[in-house]
Formats: structure tokens, C-alpha cells, sequence
């Protein structure tokens, strides 16, 4: 009486198996296009694609809805002018317009979440898929470090951890144009946060690996790092993908709590850091509003839409789906 | 309507009683499952019925809709299963309008249920003895010490012994567990017991015992017993009829003695012939080719016709109506619709 | 619970804390420039304090095993240096004064969470697409998806400045916890109301939300059935089935975030100036007290190693199954 028997195949059944590449690719195509049907016919799913749509726009071109970053930077009215027809949601306490900031605050807060998200995926399913195949020594060693990470109270960490960072590295430093300070939560987010990503990879890694060699045929003379890449990395995929949208979810929300507590950059306005503005001028208390709801509301949007997205995907994708956290 | 005390009954029959009534008449029963791409017809039809102390066996192929015909007695299907037809009719009182604060009066009271494996219909968190007490204390309204005290007597009489009394069900051994099982189907003193695969998963020596437990609990409790199986050989010991689905509906029902002997219906001959014990003279076992058909779009006729090898033309158009003979036997099935 | 299963648990614990104390050694040996550069660069400390410190940390003997030895052997004793910001007061008392408020308001969201959190998860996962159901679990994701200076900031707004209902920040107005009793304690209730609905309201959409998945789990578990089969009633099979059954992920999910009550919602306390622990660690991190916020990691760390211990601790009382 489980509801796994009303469901139609997953996407995830079988491992996919090696037909010749061009089979192989058709048979993804129309994988793809039947999650795609799938996932169309999730209404929370689609709200949090359409949520996240909009807020993708504004953090990819800023430009088209506001002045560029410097506007957003510089006083062009008093401090809290209310809102007006010239400044849609008001000013802050230095004069600088909100709507302005709010809009370029998503491109930073995104592409910390998106930075973050990447790294911690990297680490987590490469520690995920080695634990997980090697087995043994090696799996017991990396699962007790990711059991370690998942006591540590990693946002405490991440406090003590962050401004160490930055000492190292120097807080005007620049790697590939992002500036030292970002980087460093973009690091503390990851690693931080690597262990539950590999503990999920781990498990389906071990699984997949019974099957595999269950049927030698597929693995006799092949090294293990082919039989990773090519036979189990592709089939833990619809794992990733789902892990990796629950990821962004708490990525930005780390990123706008850092920046919040004052760890952010002064110079990159994101949404955390608007915030962290209006606590220091007291907007909450003064009945500015209009300081706080539009960052606010912006972040809750964002992570209520990942979290809706992630928990449709976890449906759609994940065998063993259950709610975490 | 005056309240009855009927055969061995130790209390009044339920207030719209009809005395006169049969125990069960199930007429017509469909029940489905509503899926995304239709109505699963799990159970498309089906009647049948069960006297004071009878026992029937219910059989066919996994997937049949044995457990979704036991269960849709007193609605316990899951939440996308519809009764959408039929009667079940106890002592004469349709079941199937009543609500289902209506219905909980005749759970357990009337009709309780042995599942298949036990470890997952038990609690896992609660003491077997309480989950036995449960139903006297709260169906019975029976103080809390007293149906601690009937529990533990219900387990005597299943033979479990006092000192694994305060056991939790992980601490039973699997005939152990079926046991407490069978001894909390009691609990209330049923008048119908169904059983659900009650010894699959079981080794053959304690499925043996289970089975001889509950065929004479059945005659000194004089319980009326609807056993699920896959093994006919339980069903030709234990039971007095049989009914044979195949796809959601009847295929054959009566006398164990008529069915067994002389099978009438092309797949209970096939299933007869599939299972090794009944006919003995049989030395290599017959497999039925092809699958059960797909339950949201059954074939329109016989949904037996894809894989019958007596099929005419009439089997994939027409439904086969229900012939009964005079040995007590009911055939679905063309061969007999014009000779009967 | 059997004492092998015990052992194991405790076994667990003692080695994470070691782990953690290794840790909090090595960040603080590992940041940038050695301690000592720190200690002289500090302008706050007194001479003394800086050879006392120096002395207490042998920082002329090597890394390995001396230095790692008297830390742990300092730390074991209650000692963990002294505070850079606040004129040299050992840190374990600088933290002794933030605990107090601390537990008190995230201690009593606990409470409150817990209660009425696992209510609505458990209603709304019993009663699926029902109407609590939609409305509970909209909020829940909602308030799941806010982290608590959006919840509170907003409260802030609408009853402190727009109604002034209450104080905006801190804990007592000035004088106000010297005022003879009751008012005392009213003006201190007047206060903790804010920061106590935000910390409510952040933990109640975690725990609903993982009570109704937990109940949705359990509802479709074949005992539930059976309870059904038994004709009892619709609450009674909520209480003595379903529920007991479900709490079992959450008991762990309460232990661990009572661990982290140490560590304090944070945000919360910066928004409302409570000057607990939370607000402790910013001011830290704001001045690079490292001491303090060392202290501040372990006692958050140790106390959640702990909370653990007692989650499996109290799991194996719940769960006959793991007693063997
Ligand atoms: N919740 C459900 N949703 C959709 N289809 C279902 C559901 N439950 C059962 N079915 C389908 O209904 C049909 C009958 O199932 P049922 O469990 O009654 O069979 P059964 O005869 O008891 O089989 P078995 O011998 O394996 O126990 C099956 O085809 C099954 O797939
Ligand atoms: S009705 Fe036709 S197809 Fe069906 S069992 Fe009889 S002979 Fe076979
Ligand atoms: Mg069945």
C-alpha cells in the first residue's frame, strides 16, 4: 500500500545502461522529457520555478531594471526618504535608493548561493563517490569526518573560521574579480556543509556498486575511475540535482546570515548586507519598513522557492525520498 | 428488531439484524484505485458468501485482488482505493454506505484480520500483551487490568508462553509473532477471522503449526474463516469452499471436494496444474504463459481470453456470465454459458 | 538499553569532544601569526596579563605535544584565556554572564516550539490536504524558509515602533529589574515577548514540518492498519500508533537543536539587543576576540556533542529496538 507502487517508473529505475552512445543519449532525451512532463505537473514545483525565474533575471541583468552597481552604492536621496515616485521603495540611512540595492543585491546573494553550492556539491560527491566505492578504510575514515561535520555546529564554525580567512588573504584581495571577502563565506559555506551531500552520495554509490558488479560483465578490465565516472556517477545524477537545489536553499541563507552579522562585504550589496545597514541604523525600530521588506521578502522568496523546487525534485528523483533536516 | 443471540454467539447481533440474513453476502463488489492514468479494477464484480462456521479459501495469482476484496469488507484500503459498487452485507446490514465512524462498530467486532507478516502490522514501539488488550479495552470497554488479564489468556491459548508476555514484537520469533497475531484477531471474539497470507514468509514446520492452530481455533471458537493463500494444499485441508479470481473477478467458487476434483474453469485447471500436491498422477508442472492483463484497460470480455488456450471468438467480446451447477459450483467462463 | 549500545554512545561522544577540542587548539595555533603576535598586537591587555598568558601557554616549547598537552590540560580545568576586549577577564566568566539570558529566552522557544509546532505537524500530517493541513504547512514552509532577523525585524516595525506595544531591545528597561516584584518581572515579560515570538516562530516551522512528514510516514506504516482493523477510534490510532512512532526522528531533531540552545538564535538576540550569548559572539567577532569566540565554539560544540549523546540516549528508551 506504499506509495511507490501508484507512481510510474522513476526516471532513477535501472542503472542506464551502455547501448552504444547514441541509444545511450536518446533514451536520456526522453528520460528527460518524461521528468520534464513529471515535473510540470508539480504546482509547487512550478511556483518555485517561476519564483526563481524572475529573481535569475534581476540577478543577470540588474542593469535592465535599475542604474548600474555604482548607483546602488551612492546616496541619491536623504536618509529614509519613505517611499516616493522617484524612489519606488525609499532610502536607507545614507540616502541610497532600495530598490536599487535590492535589485543588484540579488546578483551577489545568487552568485554567492550558486559559488557555494558548487563547492559544496564538489566536495560532497567526490568524497561521496570515493567513500562509497573504495569501501572499507578509506569510507570509514571520510564518514567519520562527515559525521564529525554534522555534530560540529558549522555555523559557529563559519563565524570563527570566516574572519580568519580573510586575515590570511587580506580583505582587498581578488580572485577572479570576486572580492577576498565573498570568497571567503563562499569557502566557509562549503566546507561547512559538504558532509551531508556525501553521506546521501555515499549510500546510492554503495548501492549502485552491489548492482554493478553483480553484473561483471560490465566491469571486468575497467579501472575504478572509469566505472565512476561513466557506470555510477551518471546514475547518482538525479541525486545530485536534487541535493544540489536544497543546497542553494541554505547556501544563501548562510550568505545572507553572514553578511547580516556584519561579515559581508560593505562594497557588494546583498540582501544580508542591506539588512545588516538597516540594523545598524535602527530601520526596525525608527518604522522604516521600507529598508527591510524589500531584502527580506526578496530572501524569503528565493528560499522558499528552492525548497519548494528541492522538495519536488527529492520526489521526483530521489528512490529513497524522505523529508531531512 | 429484537437482538438475537445466533450460533455460538456470546452477544447480540447488531441492532439492524436481519436473524434471517446469511453471515456474509458480498454482491457485485467493485473496488478501484485511483491512479494518475485511471482506475486500477482491482476488484471488478465480484460475489460471493460465507455461513456460520464456514471456511472459504480465497486464491489466484498474486495481483488478483484477494487482499483488496478482504480488505474493501470493512473499507481498509488505502487512500486512493473506492468502493465503487456492490454490497457487503453482514447479518443482512449493507456496509458500504456506512460512514466510517459507522463501520469502526463492526471492525474487529464482527470482522478481524491475521495479516501477513506480523513484524510490520504490529507496533513496533508497544508491548505485544497491550496491543492484544487494545481491542477489549477500547471495542469491549474492558477496564484496563482486565484486558491485560484477556490478553494474557488469548496468548495462552496460542501458546505463547507467560514469560515472553511483556514481549515487544522484535523480541518474538516470526511463528511467535503470527501467533499473538491470531491471538489479537480474537481478542473481541470475531464472528468472521480473515486471514491474509497468515504463514507466508514463515518456514514450512511453523506454518504447519499456525495452520493446525487456527483450524482448531476456528472449530472450538466456531469462527467463520476466509483464508487468503497461495498453497491449495492449505486450502484443500482447511477449507470448506474455495474461490478462484483471476483478474479482479470471479473465475470458479465452491466446495473444496467439487473444485479441486474436477476444475471446470480453464485457469483454475491451470492453476490446479501449476501446483504441485493436489492431483498427484501430474509428474512435470504446468506454467500459465503470458500475465495477468492490465487492470486499468482489462480486455471487454473474458480477462482470462489473452492467455486461455480454450478461447473462441466470443471470449474477447463478451463477458462471461456466472453459470452455477448443481454440485454448488459457479463457473464464469463461455465453455459453460450455453450447456449449463 | 543495553550497556554495550550505552558504551558505544558514550564512547562516540568522548571521541567527537577530543576531536573538537583538537580542533579549537589547532585554529587558534593556526591563525594568522602566532598567538603571541596576536596577544602583542592586542592593546587591551595588560603586560601581566600577556606573560601570564605566554607562561600558561609555554609558547617557547614546541607545538606538539607540550603546547597541545597544558592546553588541554588549561581547558580541562576550566581555563580557556583570557578576553581580548573585555580588559582581560578570563573568558569563562565573560561567558558565564551570557548564559543566563540565553537559556532563558531560546529555552523557553523551545518549549513553546516544541509544543505547539508538533501539534500542528502532527494534525496537519493526520489530516492530509485537510485544511490545517494547507494553511499549516504554507506557514510552516514559510517561516522555515526565514531565517530569524527576517522574522523578527518585521515584528520590530509593527508592535514596537508602529504600535508600541513593546521595548524595541535589551533586556530590562533602565532600572527596570531593580523594581520591586511584580513589576520587575513584567517589565522583563514586556521585553523577552518579541525575541520569544521570534524564536517561536523560526522553530515552529522546522518542527512542524518534519512532524508532518514523520506522521505521513508513519500513517501508511501496515500497524497503522492493523489499529484501523481494530475499529478504534480516529484519535485514538493518532496517539497510540501513529504518534509514538513518529516521534522517534523528532526526539533526535529536539536534542540536538536543545544543543544549540547554548549557542542561542543569534540573529534573533542581535536584532533585539538581548544580551545573551548570540550578541556575545558578534561583539567577539566584531573586536577578533578569539578567545572568546573559541569559548563560545567549544561550549556550543561540546553541548551539542552532548545533546546527541542524550537524543540516542533517549531513542533507546523509546524504541525497544534498539535496547539490545
Ligand atoms: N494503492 C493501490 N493503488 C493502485 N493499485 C493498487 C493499490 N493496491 C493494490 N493495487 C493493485 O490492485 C491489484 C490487486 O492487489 P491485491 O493486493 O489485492 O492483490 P493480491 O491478490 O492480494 O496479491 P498478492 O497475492 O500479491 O497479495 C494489483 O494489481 C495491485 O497492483
Ligand atoms: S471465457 Fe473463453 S477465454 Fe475465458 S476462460 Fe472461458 S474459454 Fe477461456
Ligand atoms: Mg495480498
Amino acid at each position: 500500500m506504499s506509495a511507490a507502487r501508484a507512481s510510474g517508473a522513476p526516471v532513477s529505475g535501472a542503472p542506464v545502461s551502455g547501448a552504444g552512445k547514441a541509444g545511450r543519449w536518446r533514451l536520456r532525451a526522453a528520460q528527460l522529457r518524461a521528468f520534464a512532463a513529471r515535473y510540470a505537473g508539480r504546482a509547487d514545483g512550478m511556483l518555485g520555478l517561476v519564483v526563481l525565474v524572475f529573481f535569475g533575471i534581476l540577478a543577470l541583468a540588474p542593469e535592465l531594471f535599475v542604474g548600474p552597481l555604482e548607483t546602488a552604492t551612492r546616496a541619491s536621496a536623504h536618509a529614509f526618504d519613505a517611499p516616493s515616485a522617484q524612489h519606488l521603495l525609499g532610502a536607507d540611512d545614507l540616502g541610497r535608493d532600495i530598490l536599487n540595492r535590492t535589485v543588484h543585491g540579488a546578483r551577489i546573494s545568487m552568485t554567492i548561493g550558486l559559488m557555494a553550492t558548487v563547492i559544496t556539491l564538489v566536495f560532497g560527491v567526490v568524497l561521496g563517490l570515493v567513500a562509497g566505492y573504495s569501501g572499507g578504510l578509506v569510507d570509514n575514515l571520510l564518514m567519520r569526518i562527515a559525521d564529525f561535520f554534522l555534530v560540529l555546529p558549522t555555523f559557529v564554525l563559519a563565524l570563527i573560521l570566516a574572519p580568519v580567512l580573510i586575515e590570511v588573504v587580506g580583505a582587498d584581495a581578488e580572485v577572479m574579480g570576486i572580492r577576498a571577502t565573498l570568497l571567503v563565506i563562499i569557502v566557509v559555506i562549503g566546507i561547512t556543509s559538504w558532509a551531508a551531500t556525501a553521506r546521501i552520495i555515499r549510500s546510492q554509490t554503495l548501492s549502485l556498486k552491489e548492482r554493478m558488479f553483480v553484473d561483471r560483465a560490465r566491469v571486468v578490465g575497467v579501472g575504478p575511475g572509469r566505472i565512476i565516472l561513466r557506470h555510477i556517477l551518471p546514475n547518482v545524477m538525479n541525486l545530485i540535482v536534487a541535493n544540489a537545489v536544497l543546497t542553494f536553499a541554505s547556501a544563501v541563507l548562510t550568505e545572507t546570515t553572514l553578511s547580516f552579522i556584519g561579515l559581508g562585504d560593505p562594497f557588494q550589496p546583498s540582501w544580508g548586507q542591506i539588512l545588516n545597514g538597516a540594523q545598524d541604523s535602527g530601520a526596525a525600530g525608527l518604522g522604516a519598513w521600507w529598508v527591510i521588506a524589500p531584502p527580506a521578502v526578496s530572501v524569503v522568496l528565493v528560499i522558499l522557492a528552492f525548497t519548494l523546487m528541492g522538495n519536488a525534485l527529492d520526489d521526483l528523483l530521489n528512490p529513497k525520498s524522505r523529508v531531512r533536516r | 428488531m429484537t437482538a438475537e443471540i445466533r450460533g455460538r454467539r456470546q452477544w447480540p447481533l447488531p441492532k439492524q439484524a436481519d436473524p434471517a440474513a446469511p453471515l456474509l453476502r458480498v454482491n457485485n463488489l467493485q473496488t478501484h484505485f485511483q491512479l494518475g492514468r485511471g482506475w486500477v479494477k482491482a476488484v471488478d464484480g465480484v460475489s460471493f458468501g460465507l455461513d456460520d462456521g464456514e471456511a472459504l479459501g480465497l486464491v489466484g495469482e498474486s495481483g488478483c485482488g484477494k487482499t483488496t476484496t478482504a480488505l474493501s469488507l470493512v473499507r481498509l484500503l488505502p487512500s486512493n482505493g473506492r468502493i465503487r459498487g456492490g454490497s457487503v452485507e453482514l447479518f443482512g446490514i449493507d456496509l458500504v454506505p456506512k460512514t466510517d465512524r459507522q463501520l469502526d462498530r463492526y471492525r474487529w467486532r464482527e470482522i478481524s484480520i491475521v495479516f501477513q507478516g506480523a513484524m510490520n502490522a504490529l507496533n513496533p514501539v508497544v508491548q505485544v500483551r497491550r496491543q492484544i488488550a487494545e481491542p477489549v479495552q477500547y471495542r469491549l470497554n474492558q477496564s484496563e487490568s482486565a484486558s491485560l488479564k484477556r490478553a494474557d489468556e488469548l496468548l495462552d491459548m496460542v501458546g505463547i508462553p507467560s514469560r515472553r508476555l511483556g514481549a515487544y514484537p522484535h523480541e518474538l520469533s516470526g511463528g511467535m509473532r503470527q501467533r499473538a497475531m491470531i491471538a489479537m484477531a480474537l481478542a473481541c471474539d470475531p464472528a468472521i477471522v480473515i486471514g491474509d497470507e497468515p504463514t507466508t514468509a514463515l518456514d514450512a514446520m511453523v506454518q504447519a503449526q499456525i495452520l493446525v492452530l487456527l483450524e482448531q481455533l476456528r472449530r472450538d471458537l466456531g469462527l467463520s474463516l476466509i483464508l487468503i493463500t497461495h498453497d491449495l494444499s492449505v486450502v484443500a485441508e482447511t477449507c470448506d469452499r474455495v474461490l478462484v479470481m483471476y483478474a479482479g473477478r470471479v473465475a470458479e467458487e465452491g466446495p473444496v471436494s467439487r473444485v479441486f476434483t474436477e476444475p471446470r474453469h480453464p485457469y483454475t485447471r491451470k492453476l490446479l496444474g501449476a501446483f504441485p500436491n493436489i492431483r498427484s498422477d501430474r509428474r512435470t508442472l504446468e506454467t500459465i504463459p503470458g500475465e495477468p492483463p492490465d487492470l486499468v484497460n482489462p480486455p471487454a470480455g473474458c480477462r482470462f481470453a489473452p492467455r486461455c488456450a480454450q478461447a473462441m471468438p466470443v471470449c474477447a467480446g463478451t463477458l462471461p456470465p456466472e453459470v452455477s451447477f448443481d454440485d454448488g459450483v459457479r463457473v464464469a467462463c463461455h465453455l459453460f454459458g450455453t450447456t449449463a | 538499553m543495553s550497556a554495550r549500545y550505552l558504551g558505544q554512545r558514550l564512547l562516540q561522544a568522548i571521541v567527537t569532544i577530543a576531536a573538537i577540542v583538537l580542533l579549537n587548539f589547532l585554529l587558534f595555533r593556526l591563525m594568522p601569526g602566532s598567538p603571541e603576535r596576536i596577544l602583542l598586537r592586542n592593546p587591551n591587555l595588560s603586560q601581566q596579563v600577556v606573560e601570564a598568558t605566554r607562561a600558561r601557554w609555554g609558547l617557547d616549547k614546541p607545538l606538539i605535544p607540550d603546547q597541545l598537552v597544558s592546553y588541554i590540560g588549561s581547558t580541562l580545568e576550566g581555563d580557556l584565556g583570557y578576553s581580548f576586549k573585555f580588559r582581560g577577564q578570563p573568558v569563562t566568566s565573560v561567558i558565564a554572564d551570557r548564559v543566563g539570558p540565553t537559556l532563558l529566552l531560546v529555552g523557553l522557544g523551545e518549549l513553546i516550539s516544541v509544543f505547539v509546532g508538533i501539534a500542528i505537524g502532527a494534525y496537519a500530517g493526520w489530516r492530509r490536504g485537510g485544511v490545517v493541513d494547507r494553511v499549516g504547512s504554507g506557514v510552516s514552509l514559510v517561516l522555515y524558509s526565514m531565517p530569524y532577523f527576517v522574522i523578527g525585524m518585521p515584528l520590530i516595525v509593527i508592535f514596537a515602533a508602529g504600535l508600541g506595544w513593546f521595548p524595541t531591545s535589551g533586556m530590562t528597561s533602565v532600572g527596570g529589574g531593580d523594581r520591586p516584584f511584580p513589576d520587575n518581572i513584567i517589565d522583563l515579560a514586556r521585553h523577552l515577548a518579541l525575541p520569544l515570538a521570534t524564536v517561536s516562530l523560526g522553530l515552529i516551522g522546522q518542527y512542524s514540518i518534519l512532524m508532518r512528514s514523520a506522521i505521513i510516514e508513519t500513517r501508511s506504516e501496515d500497524y497503522i492498519t492493523t489499529a484501523r482493523a481494530k475499529g478504534l477510534r480516529d484519535g485514538r490510532v493518532l496517539r497510540a500508533h501513529a504518534f509514538p512512532n513518529a516521534m522517534l526522528p523528532m526526539v533526535t531533531l529536539i536534542a540536538i537543536n536543545l544543543g544549540y540552545v547554548i549557542g542561542g538564535a543569534i540573529t534573533a538576540e542581535i536584532v533585539f539587543s538581548w544580551p545573551g550569548l548570540g550578541t556575545l559572539t558578534v561583539t567577539a567577532l566584531q573586536s577578533r576576540d578569539y578567545p572568546v569566540l573559541q569559548g563560545i565554539f567549544l561550549l556550543v560544540a561540546v553541548s551539542v556533542v552532548l545533546a546527541n549523546l542524550a537524543a540516542d540516549i533517549i531513542y533507546g528508551l523509546l524504541d525497544p529496538r534498539v535496547r539490545r
